[in-house]
C-alpha cells in the first residue's frame, strides 16, 4: 500500500514538474515507433532526436526557451499515427512535428498535419507520398529513388561493374530504390540481367541465392532492410556467390554485421551518415549515440539527430513559434547537419550529397562519397 | 537453372516446416485446440537457445537443455492456460491462444530487448556440397533433426505404452479413460514433445538467421496453421507431407512465381485450391 501511494505521489509531483517546465518550453512533437516490429529503429531515432535537443538546451535552446521533445509510440502503424498527430496538434500544442517513424504512418500524419498548418519533418521516412501531402511537410531523408540513383553511379561508374542483379524488396522503399536504379543505369553503362522479388518477411533465400549463383553477376543491387539483407548476405555468401553487394540506408547500422558477420565484409552501402567523418559534431554524436545506446550509430538515429537540428535552425530562424513563420523557415533553411548540408526544394525534399560506407574488419568504414548534384536532384512533384 | 538445387532447398525449408508443424497437428489431434501459441514456443527455444550458447560457448550443449526445457514449458503452459479451457467450446481456447501468442512476443520484446540477438560464434556455418547441391552446415543438420525427431515420434506413437496411450485417447479420450489411461499424463507427454520440437525448430532458424528477435513466430504461426489443415488436422503424415510439400513450392515459386504471388501467399493459394477441391484436406484422418 505504501509503495503504492509513494508512485501516486510521484506521478502527481512528475506530472506538475513536467507542466511546470513546460511553461517554458518549445514543444516538438515526435511519433516513433517504440514498441512492435519496429521498434530497434524508433529507439535509434529517438536516441537520435534526444541527442539533438539536449546539445541545442546545453548551448541555451532556442531564442531563449528549452526544446521539449513530446513523445508517442505509433507502432510505425498508421491507425495510431493519426490519433497521435491530432493530438500532438491540438492538445500538446507542439511548434511542428517530426516523425521518427515509417513511411506507412509518417504519410498518414503528415495529412493531419498538413490540414492544420502545422510544420511536419520526416526524419527517415522515404515514400514520395509523404511531402505531397503539401507544403507544410519536409523531408531530411533521401528518397529511395534517388538513393537508387545513386547506386547505379556507385556500381556502373565508382566500381566499374556492369552486369547486375537486382533484389526488390516487395515494399515502397524497395521499389522505389529500383526504379530509381533503372531510370539511370544506362547512363554508366549497366545492364540488368536478372531482377527477384521477396517480401519484407521473408529469411530464408536458398532458391534465389542459387538461382544467382547461375546468373553469376558482376554485382548485386540489394534493396532490403537490414534485418532482411543480412540473411541474405550470408546466404549468398555460403552458397558461393562472389559477386559485390551493394546495399543502402536500409543496411546501416551494427546489426547488419552483427548477424551476417563475415559475410558482411566488402558489403558496400549508400547512405546518410559516415562513420570516418572528421566532423567534430559527427564525432560527438557517434560518441554520445553508443554511450546511450550501448551499440553504434546508425542512419536513422543520425537522420533523427539531424531533423531535429533542422527544426532548431527553423525556429531560430522564425524568431518565434508562429508556424506560419516556422514553415517559411524551412522553406528557406540551410542547415549544417551530421547527415550533411541539407536544404529544401519546393517540394520539401532534401538536397544533399551521399556517403558510401564500406563493412571493413566488422566495422562500417569511409568508401567514397557521391556529390554528383544534378544526380542527387530531388523531384518537385 | 539447376533444379536439383530448388528442389534441396525446398525441401529443407520444408523440414523446419515440419518440425514446428508436426507438434500442432499433436495438440490439436488430441485436445482440438488451434494452439497458435506455438509459435510463441518456437520463439522461445530461439531464445534460449542462443543465449545459452552464447554463455556456454557449446551449441551442442545449448540445444539438449533448450529442448528439454521448452518441453517442460509447454508441459506448464498446457497446465496453466488450456486445462482450465477443456470444458469449455474449442474457440475459447483458440482465442486464448491468440492472446497468449501476442502477449508472449511482448514479454519477449520486454525482457530481451526489441533488437535482434545473434550468436557471438554461429556454429555450423561452413559449406558442404550435397548431392551437387552447396549447402550450409546447419541446413544439413535440420534435415537430420527433423528425421531423427519425427522419426522417434513414430516410434514413441507405434512401440511404447504411452504411444499407445496416445493414440487411444486420440481417438476416442473417454474410451481410453474408461480403460484406464491417465488422460493427463497423455497430454503431459504430448505438449512436452510439440513444444520440444518448436524449440529445436527455433534453435535451429535462430542459428541459420543468427537473428533472434520477439516477433519471429509471426510467419511460422500462420504457415503452421495452413500445413496443417492441408495435411488433414490432426494427421501427423499429412501434415508432414504438406510442410515438405509447401517448403518445395515455395521454393519454385519464390523464382517463378515472384512476380505474381508472394513467396508468403503461396501457402494460402495453395491451402484455398485445396480447400475448394478437397475441403477435408490433402489426407483424410484414420
Amino acid at each position: 500500500m505504501m509503495s503504492w501511494k509513494f508512485s501516486t505521489a510521484a506521478a502527481v509531483a512528475f506530472v506538475l514538474a513536467a507542466s511546470a517546465a513546460s511553461a517554458e518550453t518549445i514543444k516538438i512533437g515526435f511519433n516513433t515507433p517504440q514498441t512492435g516490429f519496429a521498434a530497434a529503429d524508433g529507439k535509434s531515432a529517438l536516441t537520435g532526436a534526444q541527442i539533438a535537443v539536449d546539445t541545442v538546451n546545453a548551448a541555451g535552446g532556442v531564442n531563449g526557451k528549452k526544446l521539449e521533445l513530446v513523445v508517442y509510440d505509433d507502432q510505425a502503424k498508421p491507425k495510431f499515427a493519426v490519433p497521435i498527430a491530432t493530438k500532438l496538434i491540438q492538445q500538446d500544442k507542439v511548434a511542428l512535428g517530426i516523425s521518427g517513424s515509417y513511411s506507412a504512418p509518417t504519410r498518414a500524419s503528415a495529412g493531419v498535419y498538413q490540414n492544420a498548418k502545422v510544420p511536419y519533418i520526416s526524419a527517415y521516412a522515404v515514400h514520395p507520398d509523404v511531402t505531397r501531402a503539401g507544403n507544410y511537410v519536409f523531408r531530411t531523408g533521401i528518397l529511395g529513388s534517388v538513393q537508387g540513383k545513386a547506386a547505379a553511379k556507385l556500381i556502373g561508374d565508382t566500381l566499374g561493374k556492369k552486369r547486375v542483379v537486382i533484389t526488390i524488396m516487395k515494399n515502397d522503399y524497395g521499389k522505389s530504390l529500383a526504379a530509381g536504379f533503372r531510370s539511370v543505369m544506362a547512363d554508366y553503362g549497366i545492364q540488368v540481367i536478372k531482377e527477384y522479388q521477396y517480401s519484407l518477411r521473408d529469411r530464408q533465400f536458398g532458391p534465389i541465392v542459387s538461382s544467382i549463383k547461375a546468373d553469376n553477376p558482376d554485382a548485386i543491387f540489394d534493396t532490403g532492410y537490414w534485418f532482411v539483407a543480412a540473411p541474405f548476405v550470408s546466404q549468398l555468401r555460403s552458397g558461393g556467390v562472389k559477386a559485390v553487394v551493394v546495399g543502402q540506408e536500409g543496411y546501416d547500422g551494427v546489426k547488419f554485421i552483427e548477424i551476417a558477420k563475415k559475410a558482411a565484409e566488402g558489403v558496400i552501402i549508400v547512405t546518410a551518415l559516415d562513420r570516418d567523418s572528421k566532423e567534430p559534431e559527427v564525432r560527438d554524436f557517434m560518441t554520445e549515440f553508443e554511450k546511450r545506446t550501448g551499440y553504434g550509430a546508425d542512419m536513422v538515429g543520425a537522420s533523427g539527430h539531424a531533423a531535429v537540428m533542422v527544426a532548431a535552425a527553423a525556429l531560430k530562424k522564425a524568431g518565434s513559434t508562429d508556424r506560419v513563420a516556422i514553415r517559411e523557415a524551412l522553406a528557406s533553411i540551410e542547415v549544417k547537419a551530421i547527415t550533411g548540408v541539407l536544404s529544401f526544394n519546393v517540394l520539401g525534399e532534401v538536397q544533399k550529397g551521399l556517403k558510401v560506407q564500406e563493412v571493413r574488419n566488422g566495422r562500417w568504414r569511409y568508401h567514397s562519397k557521391i556529390v554528383d548534384a544534378k544526380l542527387l536532384t530531388p523531384p518537385e512533384k | 537453372m539447376n533444379y536439383s538445387d530448388l528442389l534441396v532447398q525446398g525441401l529443407v525449408e520444408g523440414c523446419i516446416y515440419a518440425l514446428i508443424a508436426v507438434g500442432l497437428t499433436l495438440v490439436y489431434g488430441l485436445l482440438r485446440i488451434l494452439h497458435i501459441a506455438h509459435a510463441g514456443i518456437f520463439t522461445l527455444g530461439a531464445y534460449i537457445g542462443l543465449l545459452l550458447t552464447n554463455e556456454t560457448g557449446s551449441f551442442a550443449a545449448a540445444f539438449v537443455i533448450t529442448v528439454v526445457v521448452v518441453g517442460f514449458f509447454g508441459m506448464a503452459f498446457y497446465r496453466l492456460f488450456y486445462e482450465p479451457l477443456l470444458d469449455k467450446p474449442p474457440h475459447v481456447a483458440l482465442i486464448a491462444s491468440i492472446g497468449l501468442f501476442i502477449a508472449m512476443e511482448e514479454i519477449y520484446r520486454m525482457v530481451f530487448g526489441a533488437t535482434s540477438l545473434s550468436f557471438l560464434a554461429p556454429p555450423l556455418k561452413d559449406t558442404v556440397t550435397v548431392a551437387g547441391v552447396r549447402l550450409e552446415e546447419g541446413r544439413v543438420v535440420v534435415v537430420v533433426l527433423a528425421v531423427v525427431l519425427i522419426g522417434g515420434l513414430a516410434v514413441l506413437a507405434g512401440r511404447t505404452r504411452i504411444g499407445i496411450a496416445w493414440r487411444a485417447t486420440v481417438s476416442d479420450a473417454a474410451m481410453a479413460e474408461s480403460f484406464g489411461i491417465d488422460l493427463a499424463r497423455v497430454r503431459y507427454v504430448n505438449f512436452f514433445v510439440a513444444s520440444a520440437m518448436a524449440a529445436a525448430a527455433g534453435i535451429m532458424v535462430a542459428l541459420l538467421l543468427n537473428q533472434v528477435i520477439p516477433t519471429m513466430g509471426g510467419v511460422p504461426a500462420y504457415k503452421a496453421l495452413a500445413i496443417i489443415v492441408l495435411g488433414g488436422l490432426g494427421n501427423v503424415r499429412g501434415t508432414l507431407i504438406a510442410a515438405l510439400a509447401l517448403g518445395v513450392i515455395e521454393s519454385f515459386g519464390t523464382i517463378y512465381l515472384d512476380r505474381v504471388l508472394d513467396r508468403d501467399a503461396i501457402a494460402f493459394a495453395f491451402l484455398i485450391a485445396v480447400l475448394m477441391i478437397r475441403p477435408q484436406g490433402l489426407f483424410i484422418r484414420r
